[in-house]
């Protein structure tokens, strides 16, 4: 009788069977994105919110059966806000995780020292500051930011102080943080190009107690306008309570801060808000029949039971939609791009032209690293925040 | 006139941090990082009171006083008693930063790291300008705490105890005093004088989670310029700084605000090494 070799049909049949892409023997690994966030820390607030926009796409796409059939496995690292602590977990990203692309850091000051990191390694990066060296097709040509830059926040505030209040003096006010200081010079650099000078301009500590001194000498130097830039929501708060105290209705023009959540118990009287507007975004701005875009009340609706107690959004709703859309864009250039590879990535960046985010529609370019598009930043009233979102500044 | 005003309320607190210091470094001679933090915890546990529980402003008081009690009692027991007891060397150093970084993170962890409001403390509008209770609350709580403290160190037992322990704690010891007991009472104390300092200036700083390490090193300065050990040099220095930096934000620009702090401190010390009224402790060789 003849002797059939049967383990090695066995053999050759399981190897067949695993050969074929939709029979696959192994579930697919998940596809790993790192997402760098300062969840702790006194960047915390913006953080928390854009993690659950982050964690809230993540669910939605692997229940829809993930990217090409591959599930996503969001890698959160807690940063705290330190640029240090962001370098040494970016590193362990790439790496030990190995994640085919990073979101974050979440602020400018930690990004600066992850960014030429994740680049020198290849890695796709989305990033999320705003400060505008962030950016650069040639030294890092795989970040691609998908929030708006800093001259955008300050054009826009120029913009609306010199063409819409018919104001040109102004005094600028900004923190002694890096931030702080380079804002003040770049808006005085986009005042000058509209050919005006600011009357007085002052760096102040983010912890300084009083302003008094400051808005007198501003009021002194003959300013009708007030442009503050900065993120401390002390600073900003002492500021209005400075300028309601003396009884001086100057209009205050400039950072997104003006108009956060925190700034408004620290008032000492709630209308100090008034004549006060703020650099915002036209996706969380409610038009004059009082409704948002459909793709930030889509998304506002399905995911405010998430959102604390379920009744009204109590923060910035622009948080959790850009969170929400950095996935949905590392979602979109994996499947443009048909891999994880970086270099294929890259090009489904480049390529990307008005992709329908909730928080902005995205376009990049081959010299073009900068997502959002300029005119949707748009001016809000300060003390106009609802659900979440705010009503355009007067125009 | 504001400039001055405001400098003035800012180095009070200043000046309350110094004298904090003092109290401390008097039974111990350990200057701890953390000195700053219990008016951190005065402020954010007078808010609290107030704000959450809707406490009124005594009881609120009183609450942030025992808090900062509490937190010097700690202080003493984690991170000052073992230290002393086990090395010579500043190990305190290590130990007090250690304690206040923890103190901050557990505080942004439960509070938040955004300032909260300090409610008003007593019924006054908002425009009375340099007459407001957040620019002389702070000051007349400092001197409040210089002129106890003399009357303390002067008038009560305890108060002559500690300075025994200060001008040589081997001695004390040999004489029967309780070192160690009254280390420890020092350190309740102050933290007491911090709890009361942070509630007072509330309104000047808001509640927040960072100021600790701020008027830890600030502290730091004015009782080096004014002369460790003295409280008149702890209420000039504090006051001196407090203005310096107003003055120098005003004409200079708030760049240089830190630039001129420690720069004051550095002319005085190289000028008067002992600072302004400190003494010139002679070695016997």
């Amino acid at each position: 009788m003849r002797w059939y070799p049967i383990p090695g049909v066995v053999a050759a049949i399981a190897v067949a069977i695993c050969a074929l892409p939709s029979l696959s023997c192994q579930k697919k690994e998940p596809l790993k994105i790192g997402w760098l966030s300062s969840l702790t820390g006194p960047l915390s607030t913006a953080a928390i919110a854009e993690n659950r926009g982050v964690e809230f796409a993540v669910e939605e796409i692997n229940e829809a059966g993930g990217i090409n059939g591959q599930k996503i496995e969001i890698v959160t690292r807690d940063t705290a806000g330190d640029p240090t602590k962001a370098v040494n977990f970016a590193k362990e990203l790439i790496f030990v995780d190995k994640v085919s692309a990073i979101i974050g850091p979440v602020n400018s000051g930690e990004s600066l020292a992850s960014i030429p990191v994740v680049a020198k390694e290849g890695i796709p990066n989305l990033i999320i500051g705003t400060l505008d060296e962030l950016t650069d097709p040639v030294k890092y040509p795989r970040a691609f930011r998908a929030i708006c830059t800093n001259s955008q926040w300050i054009n826009a505030a120029n913009d609306y102080a010199l063409n819409v209040l018919k104001k040109s003096k102004i005094a600028i006010i900004a923190d002694t943080s890096g931030y702080g200081t380079a804002t003040a010079k770049a808006a005085a650099a986009s005042l000058a190009k509209s050919g005006t000078t600011p009357v007085y301009t002052v760096l102040v500590d983010p912890n300084k107690t009083d302003l008094t001194d400051e808005m007198n000498k501003a009021k002194a130097s003959g300013a009708d306008v007030v442009m503050p830039w900065s993120a401390s929501t002390g600073l900003l708060a002492r500021l209005l309570n400075t300028r309601g105290d003396m009884g001086w209705n100057v209009p205050v023009v400039g950072h997104p801060v003006l108009m956060a959540a925190p700034i408004r118990p620290l008032l000492n009287k709630p209308d100090y808000l008034q004549n006060a507007f703020a650099a915002g975004y036209s996706s969380m701005t409610f038009d004059d029949s009082g409704k948002l875009p459909e793709a930030t009340t889509k998304l506002r609706d399905k995911i405010r039971g998430r959102l604390g107690d379920g009744g009204e959004i109590g923060f910035s709703f622009w948080w959790v939609a850009l969170g929400y859309d950095t996935v949905k864009l590392v979602e979109h250039a994996v499947k443009t791009a048909g891999s994880t590879e970086p270099a294929a990535i890259e090009k489904a960046f480049e390529n990307t032209k008005n992709f329908p985010g909730v928080y902005a529609t995205y376009s990049w370019g081959p010299g073009e690293r900068n997502g959002y598009p300029a005119q949707a930043v748009v001016m809000n009233l300060a003390g106009s925040f609802k659900d979440g979102a705010y009503r355009a500044a007067p125009h | 006139m504001t400039v001055l005003v405001s400098g003035l309320a800012s180095g009070a607190l200043f000046a309350a941090a110094a004298l904090i210091y003092n109290v401390m470094f008097s039974t111990s001679k350990v200057l701890s990082v953390a000195t700053g933090h219990t008016a951190m915890l005065g402020g954010v546990f007078g808010a609290w009171f107030m704000s959450s529980l809707g406490l009124p402003p005594i009881v609120a008081l009183l609450g942030s006083v025992a808090t900062g009690a509490a937190f010097g009692f700690i202080t003493d027991l984690v991170a000052i008693r073992r230290v002393l007891t086990r090395s010579d060397e500043h190990l305190w150093l290590l130990s007090t930063l250690a304690l206040a970084t923890m103190t901050q993170q557990a505080v942004a962890l439960w509070w938040g790291t955004e300032p909260r409001p300090f409610p008003r403390l007593l019924p006054q509008g908002y425009s009375s300008g340099l007459a407001d209770q957040k620019y002389w609350l702070p000051v007349a709580v400092a001197l409040f705490l210089a002129l106890g403290l003399e009357l303390f160190y002067r008038q009560t037992l305890y108060g002559k105890l500690f300075m025994a322990l200060s001008e040589d704690s081997f001695a004390a010891r040999a004489r029967g005093v309780p070192t160690g007991r009254l280390r420890e009472l020092s350190y309740v104390m102050a933290g007491s004088m911090g709890g009361l300092a942070g509630f007072a200036a509330g309104q000047l700083t808001f509640a927040y989670f960072a100021l600790g390490l701020t008027l830890s090193l600030n502290g730091f300065i004015a009782l080096a310029a004014g002369g460790l050990g003295s409280n008149l040099g702890a209420l000039v220095g504090g006051g001196a700084l407090g203005m310096l930096n107003a003055v120098a934000t005003y004409f200079i620009g708030g760049e240089y605000q830190n630039t001129v702090a420690v720069g004051l401190l550095m002319v005085v010390l190289l000028i008067k090494p002992e600072g302004l009224f400190g003494t010139k402790v002679a070695r016997p060789v």
